[in-house]
């Protein structure tokens, strides 16, 4: 090839030799502290919490485990809130990814699953540790990423069939239900009812009398409740409600139309006043993704892996992308979810996976 | 002097600049008690500023104004109500969605409203009380946009007499273009009214019809140019006199330029209509030539001005057609009309005719964009000299070419309008529908000569006149309509006009 | 239509729940409708009735603290949103901010406020009178229902025979003709925004009443639903017509159809877009009157 001095190429060989040179001083400065291998100090850890916001149970006690963690480590979790905001949330990213931390840890819950690409990118392009859990589209794999160490999710399906069970259960295998479904657009909503209709299958006494969205709503579900409920008067039996708000949001109109105790209610998520009802009698089931320790986890992985207790060459490919157990609250064990609480043992670097329920298909 | 002899209002040396503008230039004024004042003068010589001085809406920069030999200084209407001085509006001033008895006594509410609580019963009364005082029948608690535009001028009146609540004294009253939106019957009432409260009060009566001004007023006093330039006693005056004051030479009889009329050659018809129907009209005939001036004629609602529409695509026609210089144009499309070098100017200038927050260079230059941009960019240079062409030409006084066409005069608002049409300089046929509605003489006499130098190059014009003496001052031909059909056609050439009394007889 | 459709719609036990359902959408509207009549508009009802929400289930017997304050909790927490409404309407006159952005920032501090006091867990409140407005009856509705109806007659009254009200009415009509008959505005501007502002208050106390617990999110999507019922009703935003009692039955309109749509059975999926059809229809179908060749419509 014969090299023509015109001013395009020339500025191209230097893009290139810049590049090059930004190349060379990234790995010097991975060899000093040994990005991948991950041998950063663990007082030079620095935990990145990131939720929606903090004016909602779930995503506090998320919060509030991930203090718990870092705690035990004798660290600081930074808490950020993006208040539902994807593009708040970007900035966010940014900014803590352009201080140039070499032994940052993030576990992040991302706005929607579009959200999670522009996250994984930066945190791969910049070295930082990430847990991702809930949201991500099917094809962007962790497995592909060299920092991106796990996504953790919940089967929705299955949460939606314990609680249908769980109600069918409680009216004696038959009667009417009704459904109070989520915002209709959101795998959540989608996965959920699609384990409640799992549910009636196997429980063929049980009929589905009317489902209407009250989009994860307390106050919606309560108008839908008490128009369902004149509408099909004592036919129902039981509420099937997809988070925990709208079941609450049901159990206040029973209340209203003197039938408290007399309809069985369900929800998903385990938030502390859900779980307090289903303590007190009032509420059949929930179910707990434990947002402690999902709070906890992702900040546990990303602080083994920085640390270089774990190798993410060595994390089996079922746990980089997985299911997490989810709990079926009833009477029997309320107790035991009634006070958020983390226990030090999960989150051992030995133990970080044990809750894996399935690989994330 | 004692003061029952004192003038109840008089205004020294009054100035006040805006910019670019000297707005009034040292105005002297003197208001008798119990007379009616009437004030004259061209559109741009000062009157509204003046008005506003004396309702304290504007500030003047020097001068002096008293009130009962009192000098005083009038910052806000309310400190003018409080000297007795109150104006009805052009623009009328209700809040149409109130009924007509709280406004009577908007921001004067007295016992009709304690603690904030409306007792309406005291509100009905106190209104019925200014009311009767102006002898009106309005039911005090019917809603304002309900009322006719005389019924509620009356209202107005009667708000205004609220202000004698403040003062001790007899109110000034200010009238300002009271006549403007009524009708003669209407106007009579008003007069009426006016000679009442002459028992009373002080009236300033501002009208740009001149022979109004002399009929109803004791005195007359003439402003030009922010100054005042003389006084009429009214009795034995004559309008051209006035006429004569207000623009500082003896208007020339020849107001209509017919001596500038144009020969009319007999070649094909510039414009040509066959045949053309429309909800409320059917079968209209029409052709125009070049530099000939039609006017249509009729009474409200013989259809002429939806004629005059549908020429320009405005209105829908339902059959016919038109042809431009023998070639056909599409009945529906204003845009169609506009190529084919059709311009209107509509009546409802402040609705339709302009943009009233834009520039006058970007009003003149609205339709013809092609004159003023380079590719799809405005190019401002090339704009800036086509409009200062025309602002020169049609001598439009404007401060600058920048200022937004609202703040200018009526009169100066219409040529812009009008100027929109020349800009491209492939203008065909104009459409003007009273082209010189609510526009004082001197503005008008502008127009007319405006048309004899459009027809003079060649345009072909349609004309709905404002009154018949326009029509057939202005007209070549003169066509009369009747209930939606073209009833006779009347020759008016320079030198044989016909009298307004024939027209008549053909339109009712 | 519906009550061809479902014979349950026609019940007396519907009607029940219907008025029940609109009790607390009838009195932001309510508040709303004072704004609107002025030709402003006010988008600050989510963040004040969040505020509103929290300070109330604090103020009163609730999980939270020791607070047992009662009625007092409640006035207080009316007065939040009377003060909210104040900062809406101070910041519109005196910083000249539109009344679309100074509300809209008003909503994000009232929900600032309101998630400052959430902090993490959320208050359910224990006040049996609070709780019982949403259970107990009385001539077959609930007392909310009664206190909405209240409501509503303080407002038309406020409104035909009070200058406050009238005014509000006046400035939407023609606000310089008031300016030149020596009425200051600005004051009853800032007055009306207020008494919006504990209209919205009052909404907030009525959700925790409801729900039996204060939510950040009491107020979500009322500000919306609340312009909708008001313009459904025939008062126009761009001021002057309308009023309590019009929005009244506008928020009776929606809440029917909103029922209605449900008793039917209209599959979920499809009732957002038929409830958006019919309003458009309805509002279309209310201005056809003012419509005039020529007119723009923004």
């Amino acid at each position: 090839m014969r090299i023509t001095p015109r001013p395009a190429v020339a500025l191209l060989s230097l893009t290139l030799a810049a590049a090059a040179l930004a190349g060379c001083s990234e790995e010097a400065a991975g060899d000093k502290t040994a990005t991948d291998a991950g041998g950063c100090k663990p007082a030079d850890v620095k935990l990145v919490g990131q939720v929606r916001n903090e004016s909602n149970p779930y995503e506090a006690s998320w919060l509030a485990g991930g203090d718990a963690f870092a705690k035990s480590v004798g660290l600081t979790q930074e808490r950020l809130t993006y208040g539902g905001d994807s593009t708040k949330q970007q900035e966010q990213i940014s900014q803590i990814l352009a201080k140039g931390d070499k032994c940052l840890v993030l576990n992040v819950l991302p706005n929607g699953d579009s959200d999670t690409a522009p996250i994984v990118k930066g945190a791969d392009k910049a070295g930082a540790y990430l847990v991702t859990q809930w949201n991500k589209p099917a094809d962007l794999k962790p497995a592909d990423y060299k920092t991106w160490v796990s996504h953790i999710t919940y089967n929705g399906v299955e949460s939606g069939q314990q609680i249908g069970d769980a109600l069918a259960t409680a009216i004696g295998g038959s009667g009417g239900i009704i459904a109070l479904q989520g915002v209709l657009d959101t795998a959540a909503a989608k996965d959920r009812f699609a384990g409640l209709q799992a549910s009636l299958k196997k429980n063929p006494g049980v009929t589905l009398l009317d489902q209407q969205a009250a989009n994860f709503s307390r106050a919606e579900a309560l108008t839908v409740t008490k128009t369902l409920l004149t509408k099909h008067g004592d036919k129902v039996k039981a509420i099937w409600a997809a988070n925990d708000d709208m079941a609450l949001g049901a159990l206040e109109a029973l209340q209203q139309a003197g039938l408290s105790g007399k309809v069985a209610v369900a929800g998903i998520d385990a938030v502390p006043d859900a779980v307090k009802a289903v303590n007190d009698g009032t509420m059949t089931a929930t179910v707990s993704s434990d947002g402690t320790w999902q709070g906890g986890i992702g900040l546990a992985i990303g602080f083994c892996v920085a640390t270089g207790k774990l190798k993410v060459a060595d994390i089996a490919a079922a746990n980089r992308a997985f299911f997490a157990k989810q709990f079926l609250v009833t009477k029997a064990n309320a107790a035991d979810f009634s006070q958020p609480k983390t226990t030090a043992s999960d989150f051992e670097c030995g133990n970080v996976f044990n809750r894996v329920a399935g690989p994330l298909t | 002097m004692s003061v029952a002899e004192m003038p109840a209002l008089e205004v020294r040396g009054l100035v006040k600049h805006y910019p670019g503008v000297k707005a009034l230039d040292g105005v002297d004024l003197v208001v008798r008690q119990h007379e009616v004042l009437g004030l004259a003068g061209e559109n741009g010589a000062g009157k509204s500023t003046l008005l506003k001085a004396l309702v304290g809406l504007v500030t003047p920069d020097a001068g002096e104004i008293y009130v009962r030999g009192e000098a005083v200084k009038l910052r806000s209407v309310v400190e003018a109500a409080n000297h007795g001085i109150g104006m009805v509006f052009q623009e009328q001033s209700l809040v149409p969605n109130l009924t007509a008895a709280e406004n009577i006594l908007l921001g004067s509410e007295g016992a009709s409203v304690r603690r904030g609580l409306y007792r309406w019963d005291v509100m009905r009364r106190l209104a019925q009380e200014q009311l009767d005082k102006i002898g009106s029948k309005i039911d005090p608690l019917a809603r304002t946009d309900s009322l006719s535009f005389a019924d509620r001028q009356m209202v107005e009146i009667a708000k205004v007499l609220r202000i004698e609540q403040r003062s001790q004294h007899p109110p000034v009253i200010i009238l300002d273009e009271p006549t403007s939106v009524l009708e003669s019957k209407e106007i009579d009432t008003l007069f009426a009214q006016i000679r009442r409260l002459r028992e009373f009060a002080s009236v300033v009566f501002v009208s740009h019809r001149l022979d109004e001004v002399l009929d109803v007023c004791d005195r007359v006093t003439v402003l030009r140019s922010g100054q005042s330039v003389g006084e009429v006693a009214a009795a034995g005056a004559v309008p051209r006199e006035l006429h004569r004051m207000m623009i500082g030479s003896t208007g020339s009889d020849d107001h209509y330029h017919e001596n500038a009329a144009s020969v009319v050659g007999s070649e094909q018809p510039r414009l040509s209509v066959r045949g053309l129907s429309g909800k409320s009209f059917r079968g209209i005939d029409l052709d125009v030539a070049a530099g000939e001036i039609v006017s249509i004629v009729g009474v409200h609602g013989s259809g002429r001005e939806d004629v005059c529409r549908a020429l320009f695509g405005a209105e829908p026609a339902t059959a016919g057609e038109i042809r431009m210089d023998g070639r056909k144009i599409d009945l529906r499309s204003t845009r169609a009309a506009c190529a084919a070098g059709i311009g209107y100017v509509p009546a409802e200038r402040k609705i339709e005719g302009m943009v009233g927050p834009m520039s006058v260079a970007d009003n003149m230059t609205l339709t013809k964009q092609k004159a003023r941009c380079a590719g799809p960019f405005v190019a401002p240079a090339k704009q800036a000299s086509l409009v200062d062409r025309w602002i020169e030409r049609l001598s439009i006084r404007t401060p600058t070419r920048d200022t937004a066409i609202q703040r200018l005069s009526g009169g100066n608002q219409q040529k812009v309008v009008l100027a929109r049409w020349l800009v491209g300089g492939d203008i065909k046929l104009l459409l003007l529908d009273h082209p010189t509605r609510g526009l004082d003489i001197g503005a008008r006499s502008e127009v007319y000569r405006l048309m004899r130098e459009l027809a003079a190059s060649g345009v072909a014009t349609v004309l709905l006149a404002d009154s018949l003496e326009e029509a057939i001052g202005m007209a070549d031909r003169i066509l009369v309509m009747n209930d939606g059909r073209v009833v006779t056609e009347v020759a008016c050439p320079a030198g044989g006009k016909p009298s307004p009394l024939d027209l008549v007889k053909e339109m009712v | 239509m519906f009550a061809a459709l479902s014979p349950q719609f026609r019940s007396l036990g519907n009607a029940q729940n219907i008025m029940d359902a609109a009790a607390v959408l009838a009195v932001v509207t309510c508040g709303i409708t004072f704004v609107l009549m002025m030709g402003s508009i006010d988008l600050s009802s989510a963040g004040v009735m969040g505020a509103s929400a929290l300070t109330v289930s604090l103020l009163v017997a609730n999980n939270r603290n020791d607070n047992d304050l009662g009625l007092l909790g409640i006035a207080v927490a009316v007065l939040l949103g009377c003060a909210f409404g104040c900062l809406s309407g101070l910041a519109l006159v005196l910083l000249k901010v539109p009344s679309f952005m100074a509300t809209l920032g008003v909503s994000a501090i009232g929900l600032g406020v309101a998630t400052l006091m959430f902090a993490g867990v959320q208050p359910n409140i224990t006040d049996a009178m609070l709780k019982g407005w949403a259970i107990d009856r009385f001539l077959g509705l609930s007392y909310l229902t009664w206190i909405a109806v209240a409501c509503i007659l303080v407002g038309w009254l406020i409104q035909r025979y009070t200058r406050l009200g009238r005014y509000a009415y006046a400035i939407g009509g023609a606000e310089e003709v008031l300016a030149l008959s020596g009425v200051k505005v600005k004051p009853y501007k800032v007055a009306v925004f207020a008494l919006a502002g504990a209209f919205y208050g009052l909404g907030g106390v009525m959700v925790t009443s409801q729900l039996g617990a204060g939510l950040v999110q009491a107020g979500n999507g009322y500000d919306f639903s609340a312009i909708t019922a008001a313009v459904v009703g025939g008062t126009l935003l761009t001021g002057g017509r309308g009023g309590v009692l019009h929005s009244a039955v506008g928020v009776l309109l929606v809440m029917v159809l909103t029922n209605g749509l449900v008793q039917v059975g209209v599959s979920p999926y499809w009732q957002g877009g038929v409830e958006g059809l019919i309003v458009v229809a309805a509002v279309a179908a209310a201005v056809i009157p003012q419509r005039r060749r020529n007119q723009v419509v923004k």
